[in-house]
Parts: structure tokens; C-alpha cells; sequence
């Protein structure tokens, strides 16, 4: 109740880590208003997509403290080899600006609250809940 | 009865709730509900199972608890308060939350409203400035390593040592604002760099810097507020909510995932992933509850570093210093943490998560300070309708592990609040009334809105009449600072 969820769904995994990505961006800022200049390269494995896409939303919320900054874009490409799931993602954007960013909320944390990504039909689908 | 679920609940008093073992599988302690009928049918769905599957967590004494100002949250209600055995119980970081010693701070003047009354706008312009807030908000310190684990190791008391603040401040604190048991070595270093900066911050959401008015007419126990230093007569004072910012996260996120494999080997399920716990004995739960008050210690420091900002302000603006205007501490308590107390079932692992203790003037462990008044307990309302000082009592010490609610608790979503009111609208809105606000960001003051909170005064009039806190006085908004 006292937090932001959000849902994210696609025709296939990585389309639900671009959506899932893009709402956890826009909680915090309007990425619009973000200019570049700050970027990181994040590698990230896992066997199980679904821990794979939290751990990164959380990478995601941890930047934006150790750092300091908002963010414009975070392009991210998701490939399977065997069973291992290969998240290669850039975070782009831009130390904190109230004068010239719309800002959001300051994320806390990714809950596991409802979490959970899932296959129904021929589409994926994640429930996201932050605590803000 | 219409309540938002289909458990049995039973009235043991008009403000006391409870729902049977019978009522869910693998209860192992009853479930009780502090709240008027009124109240209680107003409270969603979640705070029934939320707070009967924390009832069946190993180890759980006597009741698991939930306040007036319970509603939904991770794992526990907010509101909730669990205690379980040292010996055979656990330690949940769901029971704590991820705001690791959220909690709040009272600031006396001996400043009056027409005072500051033609100065308010330059005053939260200058605490707007001296005070960040928002995404991302860095403070004006810049702390080595070694620094920031002083700071974990001795909360308030490194920054008062530092010339942030003053030695009596400290007296003034839940602990004295440091919990002995922080052990830097264990915390991650995500967790250090998400917080190093952070010092001095308040965060956004539901945190704020509040100037506040007593009137005489809104003191209720005029010996009391005295004793605290709330004389009325449009007395002006100052209230901060915050906590432990990023570092205090971190923590809890890396802790939620530690106690999942923890779980797993030790053979604990629970009904909700968010109640991930550890024995307390373990390993897992001895280190966590050591990063917790790790991340306990950094949010009484941040805490410390806001006051001394916020004094720096008042003399700046004032043009006298911050003794000459009498700020002194009134109360910092926490209401999101886990402490070992001692009750007539020996030694516990007490979760307060949304709750705030409230020790009666018979406890021991309170400085002598207190032990006339019983120990300040804070609770912050809605930005638009007021806040509230109380005192806890040793009744609370003998029902509810000495806790007590710690605000108003929301009734409404942010995203339904966000339909319903533009953070624009509101900010004239309470122009109008006399309220002056400056936000960071309008769609999350518009999160904040005082339709989105249940009525604070019905709250505290329920945990009053309960007996577990005694009211003092109410403060009065006329400027908030938001992230």
C-alpha cells in the first residue's frame, strides 16, 4: 500500500527485463529530463531468469545511491547458453539535478513482495513491487 | 461486524482485538489487534494475514501484535510487533523493514509562532538548503571508510564527538542513540557505498522535516509537556522523519537474501517470502542482527547531523545561536528495529516494524531523565493534519512488549493518491491553510496527501484509552520539507 508496483510483460524474457528496466527507471526520475555523461557496463549471470532480473533491478537501485545519480537509459541485451541466462546491460545518466531533473521516488529496495516472473501462453510476465 | 476479512475476531476490549489459534494453520500464538471497532473495520485485508502468519513464526512469545496504525506492508504489518525467545526464536529483517531504525525526533524552541511567522518562508528555504532530500541526496559530509564504521559503531555519539550536536542530546535518545553489538567487518561493501554519502539526508516518501506549533489547548498533560519542555502558549518546534537512507537498505536487502538459503538449512518455512528468517543463535541471525545495528547506529547519526543542520539553520535565520533559542532534544526513537528486552518470559528478540517502544516511568533501562514522565514516544501524522506527543506507560511494558503505534497509518495507495490530488493543487492548497511546503519532487508530495492517511487523533485516542500510551500534546503543521 505504502509502495510502487508495477507489471511488465513481453513475447519474450529479455522484452520483460527491457519493460521491467524502463518502469524501475521511471519510478525514480522522468528519463527524459536526464542527460548522459555517467555510464556503466554490468555483466550479469544466472540460471534462473528470474533471480537474474532481480538482482539487476537491484543493481539498478544500488547505482543510484553508491553514485548518485538518475538515469536515462539502461539498453540491455539477454541471451541463454546451456542453461545459464547472460545479462549484458550499459546504465547511462547523469549525477542528481533538482534544478533541471523531474525526480520521482528514492527506491529502497526491490521486494519479493508478489514477485515473480512467469510463462503464461506465449508471452513472460514479472510483478514488481518497490518499497519507496 | 464488517471487516475486510473472513477470520474469526474477537473482541477482548473495545480497543483490544483478537483472532484464535484456530484460525490459520500453524498459529502458535494468538493474534492481537489494537483498535477502535471504527478502526478495525477500516484496516485492508492484509494486516489480518499478515499479522497470523507472523503468529506462526518459530519461536514467537505470548501474541503477535499489530497497532492502530497497522496496514499492509513486507512480510509483517506495519504496525507489527513480534517478540520470540532468544534461545529457540528467530530474527526476521521483514520484522524490522527495509528502513533500518526509521524513526523520529522532536526539537524544542522556545521560539512562538509570531516569531516566526513573518520568517517562514526564508526558514524553509534555508532548511530546504541545509537539509538535502530526494533521490540520490548527498550530505555535506564526506566520510573515509574508516569514518563511516565509527559511525556504525557509535551512531549519535561519533557526531557529537564531532561538534554535531551537543553531550546532552544524548541522554535523549532511545540507547543513548548507540546500540552496543554493531559489527562493521560484517556489512557488505554495496551497503557501505550506497550510504557513505548519505549522512545528513532525509530521503524521500513518506520522510519529512516538520515546523510544528503547540497550542495550549492542545496539551494534555500539561505536567508532562512541561517536564519534556513543551510549554505551549504557540510554542514552535521541529520534527524530522527518517532513517538509516541507502546504507540501511542495502543491508536489509542483502539480509533478506542471506536467510532464504539460511531457511533452507535450517528446515523453516513460512507463508510469505517476506518473513525470510534465521534462527537467532544462527550465524545468519547473529550477523544480521549485528548489521542491523550497524544500520541502527548510521540513521541515529543521521538523525544527529539533520539536528545540528537544522539548529545551524534557525541561528542563521534567527541571528542567535541555537542555545540562545533553546533547541534542545526532546525525544529520537526508532520504529522500524529489533532489540533483545527482558519481559516475564525472559530474554526477547522484540520486532517493532511501523511501532515505536513506549517504556512506562517503572522501567529500568530508562536514563533518569525520564523516569517521572515515562519514555517520549513521537508519532508523525499526515503532512496536512498534525502530529502528536505521547508518553509510553508500564502497562505497555506489560501487554505489548512495550510498543506502542508510531503514526497514522495509510488508508490509501500512493498511485490512488496520486490520482486523486496533483502535488501542484495540494501544495496551494495547504498555502492556504497556512501550511508552507517545499518538495523535491510534486508527484511525491501528492503521494503524501492527508486524504492518503487514516485520522491520526482517532489513532492516539485508541492507544490512549488502551492504556500503552498516555497523550502529552498535539503539534500543529506550518511547514514541511519533503523529498
Amino acid at each position: 500500500m505504502a509502495d510502487t508496483a508495477f507489471e511488465a510483460q513481453g513475447e519474450s524474457v529479455e522484452e520483460v527485463f527491457r519493460g521491467a528496466t524502463q518502469a524501475l527507471l521511471e519510478s525514480m526520475a522522468n528519463p527524459v529530463t536526464v542527460s548522459g555523461g555517467w555510464e556503466r557496463a554490468i555483466e550479469r549471470t544466472d540460471v534462473d531468469p528470474s533471480t537474474l532480473l532481480f538482482d539487476w533491478l537491484s543493481e539498478v537501485v544500488y547505482w543510484k545511491d553508491a553514485a548518485g545519480v538518475v538515469f536515462r537509459e539502461a539498453p540491455l541485451t539477454l541471451t541463454r547458453e546451456g542453461d545459464v541466462w547472460l545479462l549484458r546491460a550499459g546504465l547511462i545518466g547523469a549525477p542528481v539535478d533538482q534544478q533541471t531533473q523531474e525526480l520521482h521516488a528514492d527506491v529502497k529496495g526491490v521486494t519479493k513482495h508478489r514477485y515473480e516472473l512467469k510463462q503464461t501462453g506465449g508471452s513472460w510476465k514479472v510483478i514488481v513491487v518497490l518499497d519507496v | 461486524m464488517n471487516l475486510n476479512t473472513d477470520m474469526a475476531v474477537n473482541r477482548i476490549t473495545d480497543d483490544i482485538w483478537e483472532i484464535p489459534l484456530s484460525e490459520k494453520p500453524g498459529m502458535l500464538v494468538p493474534a492481537r489487534i489494537y483498535a477502535t471497532r471504527e478502526i478495525l473495520q477500516a484496516m485492508d485485508s492484509g494486516v489480518f494475514d499478515q499479522v497470523t502468519n507472523v503468529a506462526c513464526l518459530p519461536g514467537i512469545r505470548r501474541y503477535a501484535l499489530c497497532m492502530p496504525d497497522g496496514h499492509w506492508g513486507y512480510g509483517f504489518p506495519i504496525g507489527g510487533v513480534a517478540a520470540f525467545d532468544v534461545q529457540d526464536g528467530v530474527i526476521s529483517p521483514g520484522g524490522v523493514g527495509y528502513d533500518i531504525n526509521c524513526g523520529m525526533r522532536l526539537i524544542r524552541t522556545d521560539l512562538t509562532l509570531a516569531d516566526v511567522q513573518p520568517y517562514l518562508e526564508t526558514l524553509l528555504t534555508e532548511l530546504f538548503r541545509k537539509v538535502p532530500a530526494g533521490v540520490g541526496a548527498s550530505g555535506f559530509l564526506r566520510l573515509s571508510g574508516e569514518e563511516f564504521a565509527q559511525v556504525m559503531t557509535h551512531g549519535a555519539r561519533w557526531c557529537v564527538e564531532r561538534g554535531y550536536g551537543w553531550h546532552r542530546d544524548l541522554v535523549r535518545m532511545e540507547e543513548g542513540g548507540c546500540i552496543e553489538g554493531a559489527d562493521p567487518s560484517i556489512v557488505t561493501d554495496h551497503a557501505i557505498q550506497r550510504g557513505i554519502n548519505q549522512l545528513g539526508t532525509l530521503g524521500s516518501g513518506n520522510h519529512y522535516l516538520e515546523v510544528q506549533v503547540v497550542s495550549n489547548e492542545r496539551i494534555f498533560d500539561p505536567v508532562t509537556a512541561a517536564a519534556l519542555g513543551i510549554t505551549g502558549h504557540e510554542q514552535i518546534v521541529v520534527m524530522v522523519h527518517c532513517g538509516s537512507r541507502g546504507f540501511g537498505h542495502q543491508v536489509a536487502s542483502d539480509y533478506l537474501k542471506v536467510f532464504e538459503k539460511a531457511m533452507r538449512r535450517n528446515g523453516i518455512t513460512v507463508k510469505d517470502q517476506q518473513l525470510a528468517c534465521a534462527p537467532f543463535r544462527s550465524p545468519e541471525g547473529q550477523e544480521y542482527f549485528s548489521a542491523m545495528n550497524c544500520a541502527a547506529n548510521t540513521a541515529f547519526a543521521n538523525r544527529q547531523v539533520i539536528t545540528h543542520q537544522i539548529r545551524e539553520a534557525f541561528a542563521t535565520v534567527f541571528g542567535q545561536s541555537a542555545e540562545a533559542l533553546g533547541m534542545e532534544l526532546v525525544y529520537d526513537v526508532a520504529h522500524n528495529i529489533a532489540k533483545v528486552e527482558r519481559y516475564a518470559e525472559g530474554e526477547l528478540v522484540v520486532h517493532r516494524k511501523g511501532a515505536t517502544r513506549a517504556f512506562g516511568p517503572g522501567s529500568p533501562e530508562l536514563p533518569e531523565t525520564f523516569r517521572q514522565t515515562g519514555q517520549p514516544v513521537i508519532c508523525g501524522g499526515s503532512m496536512e493534519t498534525g502530529s502528536y506527543l505521547l508518553v509510553g506507560t508500564d502497562q505497555a511494558v506489560r501487554d505489548t512488549f512495550g510498543s506502542t503505534m508510531h503514526g497514522s497509518g495509510r488508508t490509501m495507495s500512493r498511485a490512488q493518491a496520486k490520482r486523486t490530488v496533483r502535488g501542484e493543487q495540494l501544495q496551494q492548497q495547504m498555502k492556504q491553510r497556512g501550511i508552507l511546503v517545499k518538495a523535491v519532487s510534486m508527484s511525491g508530495l501528492a503521494e503524501e496527501a492527508g486524504l492518503a492517511y487514516k485520522n491520526i487523533s482517532e489513532v492516539v485516542e485508541s492507544v490512549d484509552r488502551a492504556g500503552i500510551t498516555k497523550k502529552v500534546a498535539e503539534l500543529r503543521p506550518i511547514g514541511n520539507i519533503k523529498g
